[in-house]
């Protein structure tokens, strides 16, 4: 049993963000992670981080605020996504402060670049490994704070006194058994939850966790519906192709060579919101003018240099992934799932609706990116609302002390769970579901959604989860290092993660950003301009409804 | 197609170790991750090692295979399967194993946190926006950046294998990316750390770490740039520097490195007096020179001009870094906004 006055769960760049954060405030900090800080997956974004900082052309917080509010198609909230704005160019120059390596303009300000649907060169990167730039800069900063982390814990559940939350149990990875992690203020930050997607851009971790732990012990998950696809990730395995790429020149072609993008978005082509450009490249190879089930990704005409210079690490990946050079050839790209708009439903500074529980990054819904998410603005969320959160749990926790009490039990019962789940040993091998999720999930759960695929989506989801709670077979019996059992943790995650993505998906009979109805093919601001909420109900799924703040910016017609 | 690796296990519960061999029907494309996975869900769910991103940034898979540290996730399989191998599979070195492919980074982390792995702002008021710095100035420690402390150097360092205390490549690496960022106030205190037992003179220089580092972060390379950070701030007086200052008279005297000459002059007269059992015993087995009659290069000319073209080159170097700013100049724009 340990104690913290916050306690943060995940160590990507919103935990580590929150954690530096509350630190600062006097706190004193535990991290709980399943893996090691530098591995989280907040390492794997590439292309780069917006503010306004205008260092490439005119640009101020109101622009970013509006292309963020239209991206979202309007169901991003106008308050929180101001917040992210305004308070970003702040949060960059900090970062830089820290020590993170940007790119540079002549005059040796921090470069920017245009992404897609952003209205201005808005994005700050480091070559094209911004996302790991960042998550070494909050280690070294974690390092030199001296927050007590503790690696390869892997968070089972909230523990409460039946109001607020007062911690959490996790099992030690490396020597096996549950640790009780009391706390006055628990941030999660455990990411998003790709994983159940077949073809995804999604690291191994990325199993929605932190999300079902919260839905769990009744705070709402919103707008779990909206799945973000992204235009280029590889066939063989999923990994993303940054938009820098895009950002950079480069064409979108399909067989006949043609940049089709223009077909679909006249001023912006290539350049339209990630939504419109994965929808497109689907349409082009389900109506046959596809490469082997891809379209082409053609960087050649911006030359050897500029793509060395640039887009070093999209070469290497496309080299070592797709065995193509992409100086000499185009890129076959398809879309994947790639990030969740969805999450642990917050207000502007981290709150859910249970006192003394936060949450901040991926897994937290604020809401910034509403229906569909710009490229550049997660890392951005990350940092803004990891620095807002940590402050408001540090803060809380001064104003109103240590809180509930910590059961005892609450670790004897997770350690009696785990003991059965070594115990079983017949049944299903956690893989199989696993493979037939992802299945579903992308069949089903896509670019393209209907009543029909939705519902048989939704069985099977529920045919899964009855059949996880059949139980399934860890072969690793032992206690040490025992990853078999981790992974069939992490499958109970992701199916009650489908189920309320599915569950919100079948309800909104709209189309809206990424979540896309061929028989509901248009928006219905009346009946849909709100946002979904999803709640534990004895182990089902129970949806309520909540309006969407708008200020100043009234729902438009979104075009590119 | 069919993969066959051999795979070395250790279960820690019942101290056990030993060789197992797995063969299983893979795609294609799969890399050596894809197949462990494979054999994880279909044939033996206790195999263990760790993985997350599959894509070579979140450094988690170092393993060894065939005896060479590697990313599995880096690492397709195909050409392996054509030319017919059963490579064998095992944790990497230098580090304890925990069970199977895992091994326990903590002496890996502890060394990172050693070497003081953040920037050192010298507890100056940043400026209003950013530091003004050069792309140029920036590139300098770009290679060191792309560093993701996958350990897979550590694992082939020999220097390590002989000292486990030596800070080794990969945090070497890190600390070369703070000695040559432009911003960084760290100075001569953060050299010092370098400096010192177990720094960077212990390097054996065999250039493993460079060989292996699935990144091309040339971890040798780093410790060489550190190594000259702590001369051009006139840090001579370690066992280290002294040793490679040696070097480079004994070549610039004779073309050749006199051995005689290195134990006295790096460790001084009265230590090598301690070292002449020693130095009796290199004799018998015939490794010592005559020290009456050194050995001089034929072309000692030639080595003397390669000794003018480094000495130049590194003058070069130094200029260029001096007309540069130490510290990035003030923004003017920024000065009358902090105003």
């Amino acid at each position: 049993m340990v104690r913290h006055d916050v306690v943060v769960v995940g160590a990507g760049l919103a935990g580590m963000r929150a954690a530096i954060e509350a630190s600062r405030y006097g706190a004193d900090v535990g991290v709980v992670s399943k893996l090691h800080p530098t591995r989280s997956h907040s390492g794997a974004a590439e292309g780069g981080i917006n503010a306004a900082l205008g260092n490439a052309g005119e640009d101020d917080p109101q622009k970013h605020t509006f292309f963020t509010v239209k991206g979202s198609d309007y169901l991003g909230d106008q308050d929180a996504i101001a917040v992210m704005c305004e308070e970003g160019p702040g949060d960059i120059y900090e970062l830089e402060h820290m020590g993170a390596i940007f790119s540079r303009t002549d005059d040796g300000r921090i470069a920017q670049r245009p992404f897609g649907a952003g209205g201005a060169p808005r994005t700050c990167y480091a070559a094209d490994i911004t996302g790991h730039v960042l998550l070494h800069v909050l280690y070294e900063q974690l390092v030199k704070s001296g927050v007590t982390v503790y690696e390869e814990w892997f968070a089972l559940d909230l523990v409460t006194d039946g109001e607020r939350c007062v911690g959490v149990t996790a099992w030690d990875l490396v020597r096996g058994g549950v640790q009780g992690v009391e706390a006055s203020a628990v941030i999660m930050a455990t990411g998003g939850l790709g994983r159940m997607y077949r073809g995804t851009t999604n690291a191994y971790a990325c199993t929605g966790d932190g999300m079902s732990m919260a839905w769990r012990a009744g705070v709402p998950l919103k707008d779990m519906e909206f799945m973000q696809f992204h235009p280029t990730t590889l066939k063989s395995n999923g990994v993303l192709i940054t938009e820098g790429a895009r950002g950079e020149g480069g064409y979108l072609r399909n067989s006949e060579g043609d940049r089709f993008m223009f077909n679909y978005a006249p001023n912006a082509g290539e350049l339209a919101s990630r939504d419109v450009v994965s929808r497109s490249e689907q349409t082009e190879i389900d109506e046959g003018r596809g490469v082997d089930g891809c379209v082409l990704l053609d960087l050649t005409h911006l030359g050897a240099k500029r793509i060395n210079e640039r887009l070093h690490g999209s070469r290497e990946l496309a080299m070592d992934y797709a065995g193509v050079d992409p100086i000499e050839e185009p890129i076959p790209v398809r879309p994947g799932s790639h990030y969740h708009m969805g999450g642990i439903d917050t207000d502007v500074w981290g709150h859910t609706l249970m006192p003394g529980l936060y949450a901040a990054g991926e897994c937290a819904c604020v809401s910034v990116h509403g229906a569909n998410r710009l490229g550049g603005n997660s890392l951005l969320e990350t940092v803004v609302f990891g620095r807002r959160t940590g402050a408001a749990a540090a803060q809380d926790v001064r104003r109103n002390g240590s809180g509930g009490v910590f059961s005892p039990s609450a670790a004897a019962i997770a350690e009696r769970s785990i003991g059965r789940m070594l115990d079983k040993n017949d049944g299903e091998r956690p893989h199989v579901l696993r493979q037939e999720l992802a299945d579903a999930m992308y069949d089903n759960a896509g670019i393209f959604r209907s009543a029909e695929g939705l519902e048989a989506c939704k069985a099977k989801v529920e045919e899964l989860r009855e059949r996880y709670d059949r139980g399934v077979v860890v072969q690793d019996k032992g206690r040490d290092f025992n990853t078999d059992l981790i992974q069939a943790i992490e499958l109970g995650s992701m199916l009650e993660m489908a189920d309320c993505l599915v569950t919100g998906a079948i309800a909104r009979t709209e189309s809206r950003g990424a979540h896309s109805r061929l028989d509901y093919p248009e928006r219905d601001d009346e009946a849909w301009l709100r946002h979904t909420l999803a709640f534990y109900d004895e182990g089902q799924v129970r949806l309520d409804y909540r309006p969407v703040t708008i200020t100043e910016y009234e729902p438009a017609v979104r075009s590119y | 197609m069919q993969v066959t690796l051999k795979i070395e296990r250790y279960n820690p519960e019942s101290d056990e170790s030993r060789q197992e061999t797995f063969s299983v029907d893979v795609v294609e494309e799969a890399t050596l991750l894809d197949v462990l996975d494979v054999i994880k869900d279909e044939v033996d769910g206790s195999l263990t090692y760790r993985k997350s991103c599959r894509m070579a940034v979140c450094g988690s898979c170092g393993m060894r295979m065939d005896g060479d540290a590697v990313l599995a996730c880096k690492t397709p399989m195909r050409p392996l399967v054509e030319a017919g191998e059963v490579p064998v599979i095992s944790p990497m070195g230098n580090l304890p194993v925990l069970k199977d492919l895992v091994v326990d980074m903590e002496p890996f982390w502890a060394k990172f946190r050693a070497i003081k792995p953040y920037l050192d702002d010298g507890g100056e008021e940043p400026p209003v926006k950013e530091w003004r710095v050069q792309q140029e100035e920036l590139d300098r420690v770009m290679t060191e950046a792309l560093c993701i402390q996958c350990g897979c150097c550590v694992s082939e360092c020999n220097s390590m294998e002989a000292d486990p205390d030596f800070l080794g490549p990969a945090a070497l690496a890190k600390a070369a990316r703070f000695v040559n960022d432009v911003r960084d106030r760290g100075g001569k205190s953060r050299l010092e750390i370098y400096n010192g037992p177990h720094g960077v003179w212990d390097c054996t220089r065999c250039y493993f770490c460079n060989q292996r580092c699935p990144k091309g972060v040339h971890p040798r390379d780093a410790i060489a740039k550190v190594g000259a950070a702590i001369y051009q701030e006139g840090m001579h007086s370690d066992g280290g520097a002294r040793h490679a200052k040696v070097f480079v008279k004994s070549t610039h005297q004779t073309g050749y490195l006199l051995e005689t000459h290195l134990v006295p002059e790096t460790v001084g007269p009265v230590n090598a007096i301690k070292e002449i059992p020693f130095a009796l015993r290199l004799a018998r087995a015939g490794k010592v020179p005559n020290p009456l009659k050194p050995h001089k290069a034929k072309k000692l000319d030639e080595v003397r001009k390669l000794h003018k073209l480094i000495e130049s080159q590194e003058q070069a170097t130094l200029e260029a870094a001096n007309a540069g700013p130490t510290r990035p100049p003030a923004d003017p724009a920024q000065a009358k906004e902090s105003e």
